[in-house]
């Protein structure tokens, strides 16, 4: 993948939310588990 | 392509979507069958990672046999920024349907259920806020989409206040614990779509998004499974002291995969403000299989089977309300913006992304090469199988044969007609 590629992606705003809501998920299943 | 010509095109591939969305929710509801024939006491853990590996099982047969690696390949090395988005849809699932399994085993099925499907409502959220889905300046389609997913929700609260009162005997930390985790599988499942929009507003084939998919989702479980359930090499034996039920796992991930294929479908052509409250009518379907085929609210008194048949009424008011919901061409422009948007931050051809979104893709009008290995590779898919067929043990569960049959057909009959369809104005492309 071209660097500015890599790049676009992790500037994209919109990579956050899924990122943020995982970890929220990963938490709450540690919480319960 | 301009927006005005997309949008002509749109409107053709209107039902195209429609049509996907409801054979969507027919197979994700029967993947939800095989899991009930599994005897309680596998660790929730071990019955998530046993569909997921069923899932990427299957993901090497029917998906491969249309379109082929290659064709998947050359998509995947054009827009390979996707990858990323791919396996992060995957681990947002995985986690998402464990915490599923933890609801079903803490509040039940019949509760749990119906929460976890608001996540049609996190969809529309997201598609409104970051892809432009339900704007313009045409405000009935809107409130069609709008109205149809909330009687979808009210319809699904009905049936679950319907179906709560058959054994639900947690405790009510337990209880909250369960219902926690419905709510977030539905943040995690509502959030899944942002990754598939982002993929076909950049031109991405399903196939090709469902391949990486897949991989992100079986690490995840494995890791989640090896993390909270003891060890890898506890995991690898929990799998194979669970083999003789693992059939049941591996054939609802199987049918999860066909679902999963035309969700995706219905999120490309239609968005997912209107495709995933479509593809949410598999509680229907899942009600459908319990209630038929396994007999399980026989003994429901008659106030409890009308809540059931008024909630199943209203889903079908909600559902029916966004198959008319056809995007205005106000809409279109506003998709054809956030495509734009995407096209100028990762460079991708405008033209022929264009054409992808309106399913005109010419990578995917022609036929790509098929290689031998590929053959091998169906052939052994298949194996694991019929393999794990021969291990599967009867369970004592009393089936209504004539209902199976019935309900297999219907499936059948709208994923050989959505298949057709697909086929037809799209190539699956």
């Amino acid at each position: 993948m071209k660097r500015s590629r890599i790049t676009a992606t992790l500037t994209d705003p919109h990579l956050w939310i899924p990122v943020v809501v995982l970890a929220i998920g990963v938490a709450l299943l540690a919480a319960i588990a | 392509m301009n927006p005005q010509v997309a949008h002509s095109r749109g409107r053709s591939l209107h039902s195209l979507g429609v049509v996907s969305g409801l054979a969507a929710g027919a197979w994700l509801g029967a993947a939800e069958a095989p899991t009930k024939l599994v005897t309680v006491g596998f660790s929730p853990f071990l019955i998530s990672l046993g569909m997921v590996l069923g899932v990427f099982v299957a993901r090497w047969t029917v998906p491969v046999a249309l379109k082929g690696t290659s064709y998947v390949w050359a998509d995947l090395r054009d827009k390979p920024h996707l990858i990323v988005w791919g396996v992060l849809a995957g681990m947002l699932w995985a986690v998402a349907n464990t915490l599923t399994v933890f609801a079903i085993r803490n509040v039940g099925l019949s509760i749990a259920f119906p929460l976890w499907n608001v996540n049609s409502l996190v969809g529309v959220f997201w598609g409104w806020l970051l892809f432009n889905e339900l704007r313009g300046r045409e405000g009935s389609q809107r409130l069609k989409v709008l109205g149809g997913a909330t009687a979808i929700v009210i319809g699904a609260c009905l049936l679950a206040y319907a179906t709560a009162a058959h054994g639900v005997h947690a405790t009510q930390g337990a209880a909250t614990l369960g219902i926690l985790a419905a709510l977030g599988a539905a943040l995690l499942w509502g959030t899944m779509y942002i990754p598939y929009r982002k993929a076909y507003i950049s031109g991405m084939n399903p196939l090709s998004f469902v391949t990486v998919f897949t991989f992100g989702e079986l690490g995840t479980m494995f890791a989640l499974a090896a993390i909270f359930d003891g060890g890898a090499a506890n995991v690898l034996t929990s799998l194979d002291q669970a083999r003789p039920a693992l059939f049941w796992l591996f054939l609802g991930g199987f049918c999860w995969v066909l679902g999963d294929l035309f969700q995706q479908y219905a999120a490309k052509y239609i968005g997912i403000s209107r495709g995933i409250p479509l593809s949410n009518t598999n509680q229907l379907w899942g009600l459908a299989w319990g209630v038929l085929v396994f007999g399980e609210l026989a003994h429901m008194a008659g106030v409890a089977q009308a809540l059931i048949v008024g909630g199943s009424l209203i889903m079908i008011a909600g559902a029916a309300a966004i198959s008319l919901a056809e995007a205005p061409a106000d809409e279109w422009r506003e998709w054809h913006v956030a495509m734009e948007r995407e096209c100028a931050r990762y460079g991708l051809d405008r033209e022929r992304v264009a054409a992808a979104l309106t399913g005109s893709d010419p990578a995917s009008a022609t036929r790509s090469s098929r290689r031998w290995w590929e053959l091998l590779i169906v052939a052994a898919a298949v194996a694991i199988f019929v393999w794990l067929a021969f291990q599967a043990e009867q369970q004592a569960i009393a089936i209504d044969v004539p209902w199976l049959l019935i309900l297999a057909a219907a499936s059948l009959v709208l994923l050989v007609g959505g298949g057709m369809l697909l086929w037809k104005r799209s190539r699956f492309g």
